[in-house]
């Protein structure tokens, strides 16, 4: 039992539970609001090694440090939006995508703070329970990671909601009805961006170290796949989309599937060709998800019933 | 003053490769409205072709540019064929077609990875011979690309601007059931244009990875820089794309020399964002 | 009488050089209702998006004023002269494919209290509160799916009018509000405007080329071509008018 609760098992949870989260995040802001964000990984790294520096460089308590973090990331994440939210989506997608590749640059040439390509580690759990920390910490993100899905939920039937998917829908005709498009987009981007640094934090812990290579634009990839995958316009897209990605290619296959050593190194290659085409596939034939298109508009539904 | 003319020099070959990219970018993008992010790929296998041709069949470096250039339209006129046309037949809206790119973007990295190995591949060459322009050292292939750029990129205006398939193409990207009634055959155009802007995409390629080597992401390291040039100079502005790249060049090139490549590239994120609010002002 | 409400000064717009909107000094808002009409292309539609700053004017001034006060919106952006209580109807059909009926009605109704990032538990509420209201529309104009989403054009551009209706706008801009709908429903909506000024501290400007509604409902009526105000007055002024018939008259059914 104790080997089920520790180790690859958790880890591979953990981590499979961190890209939920981020996958709902970019629901938030891609499906409900439109915004095409393509740095996910900028603000996921820049909140991971925030929180890395502020604990391990300047010896910050792991709470402030987890704080300082979201905020920061929030902060950047509101520069840049004021900036871009007002553009169209192709320009939004390709500053997002730049302001990654800068987010990666400054971590990786900045050694005097983030150590560079050597490294930040080594980050510990917020807590002590023996051989039970990881599962502790597990359990920690299965709650943050549930509070989020639930938030979600609601706020599909909740009058911001609906303002955010009028936006998306057309932006004009809701600002003529008064709404404040704008800075509404801008309150949201900042806040759900500061929550992708925050799990991006989260991250350190369950990787114990931080290295700049694994903030390349195939996590944003894998995220956008999965999201599109699993229903961009779902509550659960972002949970099914990594489920069968992540979780299926990842995970069950890569570890459990009898492949050859010879053939081992296609391995990865093979699993962003897969993701690129089924991409590409759902994007043509299925652009709703897999699922396809849901049965009623989910907002108001529920209630409208009780 | 030296820094001047060094800047100057080299920023004018750096920029070579991007102007060969960018003017066939450019005109993808104004023909179909959408950012082609696998364009990176005709990039990068550009070189990949010309590579496997020079360092594996012993072929002259000058003699790989035309075969490597050719083999990159084609690949370019099969993704059309194959991905976006029938995306865009199918309603495929301007930000999901550019969300699709990036996947075909990914499929083709890394079937190239797959196939060519990860390793860093070099072009062999016989040690160039060296010209003094200015008081800078350029080589003899350094020249090569700044010629071929130059002949292109006149080329390419004239055949855009002078032209009845340039026109051609004009009439198709503003209206297409209009272009039909005028007797344009849009799939006989569509499909040159694709030959042409894969083959300006593949040799920068060629000279990129010539200047410095070969690997599956060299297309993608430059596509971002593609996408600000054409969006600077302009969609479908040949002369804009030349002029944006060439300042890029220079760009990069100065601000390379005097402090890290790191500030380079938010330079330009802060130079292209503060265009596009200003194009949104005036545009 | 409500007091003037919208005063605009040499506004205009240009066009690749070419004058659209040349409007040199013009009241609105002394009247309850008032019309516009001209020729087609005479800048009706125009002029509209400029006072509400859907486009930008390339020059002039626009004064409103609510409650007696000065306010100059001509810098303000759309959604800020909406929350003034400039609300304008479309001529072109906007409308919010992805919600229903009721889900559209609610988000003209929703206010900034509901309206945050953090009130998700909200939503009973905001449908107790607009429950009345919404129903009472919903009934007066017989949607043939209220549940669902407005079907056909012309339910499309009556739901563009209940959801500006709803906003309880100072002065109310109706681009065309019943072109395309069939005469019972052009009956109600005449009569709507009649009752909404008449109870509520609102001024309707009414652009239409159905001159029978216009002469029926303005107590004044502005005569618009190539850009300009030619006439401001009450309607047998215009109908009079020579240059009026000249220009408008002969082209459309009077």
């Amino acid at each position: 039992m104790v080997e089920l609760l520790s180790g690859y098992v958790m880890y591979s949870l953990s981590y499979i539970l961190i890209f939920v989260a981020l996958a709902t995040l970019l629901h938030l802001q891609f499906g409900l609001t439109g915004i095409v964000n393509f740095g996910i990984v900028g603000f996921w790294g820049l909140g991971m090694y925030v929180f890395g520096v502020s604990l391990l460089q300047y010896n910050f308590p792991y709470i402030v440090s987890l704080i300082l973090a979201t905020v920061l990331t929030g902060v950047v994440a509101l520069a840049l939006g004021r900036v871009i939210l007002d553009l169209d989506n192709q320009a939004i997608l390709v500053a997002t995508l730049a302001f990654a590749t800068v987010v990666r640059y400054i971590v990786t040439t900045e050694k005097w703070l983030t150590r560079g390509v050597l490294g930040l580690g080594t980050v510990p759990f917020p807590f002590d329970l023996g051989q039970y920390s990881q599962f502790g910490f597990f359990l920690i993100i299965l709650l943050v990671t549930i509070a989020l899905l639930l938030y979600t939920y609601k706020l599909g039937s909740s009058p911001y909601g609906r303002l955010l998917a009028s936006i998306q829908d057309n932006e004009i005709l809701a600002q003529s009805l008064g709404k404040p498009t704008f800075r509404e987009k801008l309150i949201f981007f900042t806040i759900t961006s500061a929550l992708i640094g925050f799990f991006g934090a989260l991250n350190a812990s369950v990787e114990h170290f931080l290295i700049p290579h694994v903030l390349t634009t195939g996590v944003t990839f894998t995220v956008w796949i999965a999201l599109i995958l699993g229903g961009r316009k779902r509550i659960l897209g972002g949970l099914i989309g990594v489920i069968v990605t992540i979780g299926v290619l990842d995970f069950i296959i890569e570890t459990y599937a009898p492949i050859p050593t010879a053939y081992a190194p296609l391995v990865p290659n093979l699993k962003y060709m897969i993701y690129g085409l089924t991409l590409m596939l759902i994007l043509i034939f299925r652009p709703l998800g897999i699922l396809g298109e849901k049965k009623s508009t989910k907002i108001l539904k529920v209630i409208r019933k009780l | 003053m030296s820094f001047l003319r060094d800047t100057l020099v080299l920023g004018l070959i750096e920029a070579a490769p991007l102007v060969l990219a960018a003017v066939g970018f450019t005109l993808i993008y104004y023909l179909n409205g959408f950012i082609n992010v696998a364009y990176a790929e005709n990039i990068t296998l550009g070189a990949y072709f010309a590579v496997v041709f020079n360092s594996m069949m012993g072929m002259n470096f000058y003699l790989t540019i035309i075969p490597a250039a050719v083999l990159s339209g084609g690949v370019s006129v099969i993704t059309y064929l194959i991905v976006f046309k029938p995306a865009l037949n199918r309603g495929v809206g301007r930000t999901e077609m550019i969300i699709l790119s990036v996947g075909l973007s990914f499929f083709i990295r890394y079937a190239s990875r797959l196939v060519f190995g990860a390793d860093i591949l070099h072009f062999d060459i016989v040690s160039p011979s060296y010209l003094s322009v200015f008081g800078t050292g350029i080589t003899s292939i350094q020249i090569t690309a700044l010629a071929l750029v130059g002949v292109i990129s006149v080329g390419l205006y004239y055949f855009i601007y002078k032209t009845n398939y340039g026109e051609m193409m004009r009439g198709l990207a503003n209206n297409e059931d209009l272009a039909m009634i005028s007797g344009i055959n849009p799939t006989k155009v569509s499909l040159l244009i694709w030959f042409i802007a894969g083959t300006a995409g593949g040799l920068a390629g060629i000279f990129y990875g010539v200047f410095s080597f070969v690997s599956y992401s060299l297309g993608w390291n430059l596509i971002l820089i593609i996408i600000m040039i054409t969006i600077v100079g302009g969609i479908g502005n040949v002369r804009g794309a030349l002029i944006a790249s060439v300042g890029a060049g220079i760009i990069i090139t100065a601000v390379t020399l005097i402090t890290k490549p790191l500030y380079a590239e938010i330079a330009l994120l802060i130079f292209f964002i503060g265009v596009l609010k200003a194009k949104k002002v005036w545009g | 009488m409500p007091e003037k409400k919208l005063h605009l000064k040499n506004v205009m717009k240009s066009f690749g050089g070419k004058k659209v909107v040349d409007v040199k000094d013009l009241t609105l808002g002394s009247h309850s209702i008032e019309g516009l009409i001209g020729p087609n292309g005479a800048g009706k539609t125009t002029l509209i998006n400029l006072i509400t700053h859907k486009l930008k004017m390339d020059r002039g001034q626009v004064f409103y004023y609510p409650n007696g006060r000065e306010v100059d919106i001509s810098n303000k952006s759309l959604d800020e002269i909406a929350r003034l209580g400039i609300v304008r109807t479309n001529q072109i059909i906007q409308d919010f494919q992805s919600l229903s009926i009721k889900d559209s009605l609610l988000l003209s109704l929703s206010t900034p209290k509901y309206e945050k990032f953090y009130k998700i538990f909200s939503e009973s509420e905001l449908e107790k509160e607009a429950e009345e209201e919404i129903e009472k529309y919903l009934d007066y104009f017989h949607f043939e799916n209220p549940e669902g989403h407005a079907l056909s054009a012309g339910e499309k551009k009556l739901l563009d009018i209940i959801r500006c209706l709803l906003l309880k706008p100072k002065f109310l801009l109706m681009d065309e509000p019943t072109g395309g709908l069939p005469q019972d429903q052009t009956e109600k909506v005449r009569d709507l405007m009649k009752k909404k000024t008449s109870e509520e501290d609102m001024s309707i400007l009414i652009v239409a080329h159905d001159l029978d509604l216009i002469w029926d409902v303005s107590e004044s009526v502005c005569f618009m071509a190539e850009g300009k105000i030619l006439i401001q007055g009450c309607p047998e002024e215009i109908r009079k008018n020579k240059t009026v018939a000249k220009k408008y008259m002969g082209e459309s059914d009077a």
